[in-house]
């Protein structure tokens, strides 16, 4: 095996490698038995360590503080929904948005985290969806996230190949000079074991991983990645794969469009 | 305790508040305490804890219960988070210092009941390792250093950082398995 990539392993997981290095060592991990040994042997002794912390008191406060700057979070990352209804009374206005965000709007908290997420985290950023989170909040917020979704350069609808009958679309959203792919999917069939819907990139006819997410009880999911380079890709697809690590698609084109 | 846990965090991603705060009453010390560890301020620590719950309350994480425990995972995250803060901020706390390592500061040792033991047996642990290992754990777990900077640091060769490394945890390792099998000899 390459033994430049081993010899990065302690940097990946203490998450000091540039993404490009990243996404490098995670494809050499998923070849490299003794990497994937030594990850695992690493994740296993580093488990106790936390516990090495003395017991210290919170500052005053915290709780409040936390609890309620985390439950915010759910109302400035739905501004969208609020929006539409806005001008209409507030009594419809909790039905109306249920409504719509069983269809639309449950993307956007997607868009919002998206936007904030640290895609440099070890790991992929693998973000999961579940109707639940349509929850509506009592006011609408104060602060609408207008400025990120300017950032929207492209949206896209992806078309069933024939027999599949899922919707997805997907969005890319410039940020830092860099590309977000975010990928919302219906109505996709469920998955077993530890099979996963995989989004890819071609360009010359050639796949590029963009992207692995699960889907819920209703056949939804969703994920955000970022795009490496300024590669001129050509078409987007969506594949169901017999684990999360495929680096060639094994199972047929599901969904998909030109970009 | 586990399965509360596990059921906790599928609430907190429907947006149950009550489930948000008594997954945050579970863990606010616990995760406070190892942010201090590795921040060793506590405004940080704060704002790397509210990071922590605005990821499971925006489903920015999610859990895999197959892959172990969920305290182990939250750690995981935390430490990222703390990383994450840490080299937003420029942080950076790069001289090897003894106190830092034990971190036997007496005014902050309270009689806690949540991971006393557990604290207790690493602290002996940690005292068996020498000096050189238990720099290289601080640089390397508790302050997420790059392989090159723990050879500056420490001033050793680059090549052999991977290898010290993995010898201090098994060091540490072994030695906390000995000290909780004794400990449970001793409980019978
Ligand atoms: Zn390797």
């Amino acid at each position: 095996m390459n033994n430049n990539s081993c010899d990065i392993l302690l940097d990946y997981f203490n998450d000091q490698l540039s993404e490009e290095h990243r996404k490098e060592f995670e494809t050499h991990l998923l070849y490299c038995e003794e990497c994937q040994d030594e990850l695992a042997e690493l994740e296993q002794l580093v488990e106790d360590l936390p516990y090495a912390a003395e017991p210290v008191n919170p500052p005053e406060g915290m709780k409040g503080r936390i609890l309620s700057t985390v439950k915010d979070e759910n109302k400035n990352i739905t501004p969208l929904a609020h929006k539409q209804t806005e001008a209409e009374g507030k009594s419809s206005y909790a039905k109306e948005t249920e409504n719509k965000t069983k269809n639309k709007s449950w993307m956007k908290p997607l868009i919002a985290a998206a936007l904030t997420l640290s895609l440099a985290g070890n790991g992929a950023a693998l973000l999961y969806i579940n109707n639940q989170d349509n929850e509506v909040a009592e006011e609408p917020p104060a602060k609408p996230i207008n400025e990120s979704l300017d950032a929207i350069k492209q949206s896209l609808t992806l078309s069933p190949s024939s027999g599949v009958n899922a919707e997805a679309s997907a969005l890319m959203i410039e940020q830092n000079e860099k590309m977000n792919l975010v990928i919302e999917a219906n109505n996709l069939p469920p998955l077993e074991g530890e099979e996963t819907y995989q989004v890819w990139v071609l360009k010359d006819d050639q796949p590029h991983r963009a992207g692995t997410f699960v889907t819920n009880a209703e056949g939804k999911g969703a994920v955000s990645y970022l795009l490496e380079g300024d590669k001129s890709w050509e078409t987007i697809a969506i594949t169901k794969e017999p684990n999360a690590n495929s680096q060639k698609p094994k199972g047929e084109i599901l969904l998909s469009s030109p970009i | 305790m586990q399965l509360h846990d596990t059921e906790l965090f599928k609430r907190i991603q429907t947006h149950d508040e009550e489930a948000l705060e008594l997954l945050y009453d579970r863990y606010e010390k616990l995760l406070f305490s190892f942010c201090y560890r590795m921040t060793n301020n506590s405004f940080l620590a704060e704002e790397i804890v509210q990071d922590v719950f605005t990821k499971l309350w925006t489903k920015q994480r999610n859990f895999d219960e197959t892959k172990g425990k969920f305290s182990s995972w939250l750690l995981t995250v935390t430490r990222n988070a703390a990383l994450d803060k840490l080299r937003k901020k420029s942080v950076k706390t790069y001289e090897l210092d003894e106190r830092d390592a034990l971190h036997e500061d007496p005014s902050s040792v309270e009689t806690q009941v949540e991971w006393k033991e557990e604290n207790e047996q690493l602290q002996t642990a940690m005292k068996t390792l020498s000096e050189e290992q238990r720099g290289i754990i601080e640089l390397f777990y508790f302050k997420g250093m790059s392989q090159t900077s723990i050879a500056e640091t420490c001033g050793i060769p680059l090549g052999t950082v991977k290898g010290r490394v993995r010898l201090a945890l098994k060091h540490l390792r072994t030695e906390l398995s000995s000290i909780k099998e004794r400990g449970m000899q001793h409980e019978q």
